[in-house]
């Protein structure tokens, strides 16, 4: 059951990187660790539909991107009509000050929450986590040059709010 | 944006093939303007990931109580949470069955069909049966027609398995001596090959299962143990 080849063997070495994904897409940290435990558990009741010699990584980034979208974006549809993203607003004035890592992690969760659910997702998956443009296409069912248009949004927006000037 | 930016970022990504890049790279030495946009947006991914790393190489808090997964899955078989089988579900499922997704090879006038129909009950036959009754999931046989899933028992205390094919995946339980068959899904038509890929099961088998399993699914020992006794 534990021993290293073993689906929760695998599942637990993949933790920090989904609990990386998580806080990418939460708007706290609280959030990302619910997320985060809410996907193990879904994992790990789900583990029967995983297919051994598939990626077990995409498999379980995708649970937890689902659940993220049931549990989330309803709610941040809705933040987005009440208050749509003005670039720089989030981030003070002063980015050269804020290097510091601590403060740089908020900074960015602040600065990735300002990004709309689609490309937030891209953004996060490619740039942060690593993944290929084929991957994530598969990963979440959508046509490459949806995938890559998201990502060029998404990523000019960010520089917009973070970059150094 | 423009396919240019497109085109621009897949380079700097690194995701253009080699003669493409070469001919992006040529262009952007050649601008100040796309020197500058690479520099400040390898910066800011640079800053982005630096900064999410910071929890990637943090340990996980104790507050999560999936840090150990195998304690978690201890404590969870534990306290025997599970939230499936709500009414809703029920009549899903039962739509879903009703609606009748068998498909046409399925159900053959001839014997080496793979389902016979015996007093109005579907039952396992040919070379679905001979692998409910000899496949171990955890022993998978190289090139079998049928591949097993999960076992597990029902709230009447009988083993079911989940199998899958190439065209379709479903369960059966043990009703005496047969496999008797409480769902037959087919995969959807042009979709079979990427959805074996993605590694996932149909959501209509994984709803049948959620309602139907009392307990968790057998580990490899238990379901020897459940082969060797004639899966009573």
């Amino acid at each position: 059951m534990d021993s290293p080849s073993s689906f929760e063997h695998q599942l637990g070495t993949l933790l920090p990187r989904l609990r990386r994904f998580a806080h990418a897409l939460s708007r706290d940290a609280a959030d990302a660790d619910d997320l985060t435990q809410s996907t193990l558990e879904r994992a790990l009741r789900s583990k029967w539909q995983w297919q051994p010699g598939t990626r077990l990584d995409s498999w379980a980034y995708r649970i937890m991107r689902n659940l993220w979208i049931d549990t989330a974006r309803s709610r941040s549809r809705k933040a987005k009509l009440e208050a749509p993203p003005e670039e720089a607003s989030v981030v003070g004035t002063d980015p050269r000050g804020a290097m510091d890592a601590a403060i740089d992690l908020g900074r960015m969760m602040a600065a990735m929450q300002h990004l709309p659910d689609d490309q937030r997702e891209v953004v996060a998956l490619i740039l942060i986590e690593g993944f290929g443009y084929r991957e994530v296409c598969e990963m979440l069912d959508l046509p490459m040059g949806t995938v890559s248009s998201r990502l060029v949004r998404g990523r000019m927006r960010l520089l917009a709010m973070v970059g150094e000037q | 944006m423009t396919i240019a930016d497109e085109r621009f970022f897949a380079w700097l990504d690194g995701e253009l093939p080699p003669e493409e890049a070469a001919s992006v790279e040529t262009e952007v030495a050649r601008s100040p303007e796309l020197t500058r946009a690479a520099q400040e947006h390898r910066a800011m991914q640079a800053q982005l990931k630096a900064a999410f790393d910071t929890i990637a190489e943090a340990p996980v808090p104790q507050g999560l109580p999936a840090a150990n997964v195998i304690n978690f899955a201890a404590d969870q078989r534990r306290r025997g949470s599970r939230r499936w089988g709500s009414s809703m579900q029920w009549a899903a499922i039962a739509a879903t069955l009703a609606l009748g997704v068998l498909t046409g090879t399925m159900i053959s006038p001839l014997r080496s069909g793979p389902v016979d129909v015996r007093d109005g009950k579907l039952y396992a036959a040919a070379d679905l049966n001979d692998a409910l009754d000899k496949e171990l999931a955890s022993a998978p046989a190289a090139g079998a027609p049928v591949s097993i899933g999960i076992t597990f028992r029902d709230q009447s205390g009988a083993i079911c398995r989940t199998f899958t094919n190439a065209q379709s995946s479903g369960l059966a339980c043990r009703d005496g001596e047969r496999w008797q068959l409480r769902g037959l899904f087919a995969a959807p038509e042009g979709q079979r090959s990427a959805y074996r890929m993605a590694g996932s099961a149909d959501p209509n088998l994984a709803a049948l299962v959620d309602s139907t399993m009392a307990g968790d699914p057998l580990d490899a020992a238990e379901e020897r143990a459940a082969k060797a006794g004639k899966w009573r």
